[in-house]
């Protein structure tokens, strides 16, 4: 019983993942898809953790859905605050 | 249209070979051969609670190495692009009261977290890269929280080339006396549990940790001093 | 410990309940402020609950729940009116709908006060 949630939920997450991550490459603002790169880790991290693997889903939520989208957001800015 | 054909013909012959190779795929039933010693034999010669670690930074340390110069090389190619950019001064409004006292607030702890992080790694699911991590998101918090304050950036690149530094000279060390290149067993291993315990894994990951904060840290310095920020 | 985890399973429903509440507030407030506003409350209220819940259920882990409800409580406010502030400043405009803008008024006065001293 509890593995077959475990898989359901893990189908679930993937599909979400899934979603995010076409949002990231189609929408047309910069930001919301910066945003939706970093719910694509967020969601990898999960599925790391109910695939039993905590060491990655650390790495993957300290660098993939925290620090990488702080750079971005940085870069993004200075972008925008140079081409004004 | 050709394009377009072209491309859906592309995706077709990709989808087909992903199918080919699910179709194949039946799950191993038992380990092969270097993951059963690594499961077996692991924990007697390592003595790391966490076999995960030992794998890291024991039989693939010198993975663990290059990952480690490769951060270097982005965080400094980062840097000689960065401070070399000329443009427009940007004025910086400093930030709210509460933003900056909940900072003062909570940096300690998240330091402390991720310190935790680090010396844990042998025994608890962390290490060196994950604390590391941790430690840059708190100076990354103190800086988002005080715009208008320097930044000390040598204090970034001394610690992080020490660390480098003492990481490959307790590789060497290993070589003289122990077994290999980033050998463990230098110092006693110890009763596996403890806090000090698994040889040299704990004091590699300490300064693991060190270099990773330093790196990602200064990746984040770098581009806010970028344009001649504070160059008056 | 049979009626403990029993509360403890109510005290969990009604904190998913609230964030649920939260997520329907996102939706349909009219805008940035009152999102912010119904996301930030709600969520954090919901939260807290849900770890009561879980800490009636499962006892031996309230340690590690007592520290997550510190963090949210410190964070939680903080980024919402981090956010806020930033979106003001941003320039973002209010609902229609809006009574009063202390926090423009204050800027006015403020760069009233600045220009007077300088003439």
């Amino acid at each position: 019983m509890e593995t077959n949630l475990n898989i359901i939920l893990a189908i679930v997450i993937g599909v979400l993942a899934l979603v995010f991550a076409i949002i990231a490459i189609y929408h047309k603002k910069l930001s919301v898809a910066i945003i939706a790169s970093g719910a694509v880790s967020l969601m990898a991290s999960i599925l790391f953790l109910l695939l039993s693997a905590p060491d990655v889903a650390m790495t993957e939520a300290a660098i993939g859905s925290g620090l990488s989208v702080i750079i971005f957001f940085y870069a993004l800015s200075k972008i925008r605050k140079q081409h004004d | 249209m050709i394009k377009k054909l072209t491309f859906l013909a592309l995706i077709a012959g990709f989808g087909y070979m992903l199918w080919t190779g699910l179709a194949k795929y039946n799950a191993a039933e038992s380990l092969n051969r270097i993951s059963s010693y690594y499961a077996q034999d692991g924990l007697e010669e390592v003595g790391a609670a966490n076999l995960v670690t030992a794998v890291v930074v024991t039989y693939r340390g010198l993975d663990t190495l290059g990952e480690v110069s490769i951060l270097f090389l982005t965080a400094s190619i980062l840097g000689f692009f960065l401070v070399s950019g000329k443009g427009p001064k940007i004025p910086l409004q400093d930030s709210s009261e509460i933003l900056k006292t909940a900072s003062k607030l909570l940096e300690p702890i998240i330091l402390l977290f991720g310190i935790y992080v680090f010396i844990n790694g042998h025994l608890t699911p962390g290490g060196g890269f994950q604390g590391g991590a941790i430690l840059a998101s708190a100076l990354i918090l103190a800086y988002l929280a005080n715009p208008k304050e320097g930044i000390n950036k040598s204090i970034f690149r001394i610690t992080e080339s020490i660390s480098g530094v003492v990481f490959i000279l307790i590789g060497i060390l290993g070589i003289v006396l122990a077994g290999g290149f980033l050998d463990n067993r230098i110092i006693p291993v110890g009763s596996i549990g403890d806090l000090i315990s698994a040889g040299i894994i704990p004091i590699i990951y300490i300064f693991v940790g060190m270099k990773v904060g330093a790196e990602l840290t200064s990746i984040v310095t770098n581009l806010k001093h970028s344009p001649k920020n504070n160059v008056e | 410990m049979e009626t403990l985890e029993i509360i403890g399973a109510f005290i969990l429903l009604s904190g998913s309940i609230f964030i649920f509440l939260g997520s329907l507030g996102l939706v349909r407030m009219p805008d940035v402020y009152n999102r912010i506003q119904a996301g930030t409350k709600a969520s954090t209220l919901g939260t807290l609950l849900s770890l009561t819940g879980i800490a009636l259920m499962t006892p031996s882990w309230w340690s590690r729940l007592l520290l997550l409800a510190i963090f949210i409580i410190i964070t939680n406010p903080v980024s919402s009116h981090v956010l806020a502030r930033a979106s003001h400043k941003a320039g973002i405009k209010l609902s229609k709908r809006t009574v009063s803008d202390k926090y423009k008024a204050y800027n006015q006065a403020k760069e009233e006060a600045e220009h007077g001293n300088e003439s």
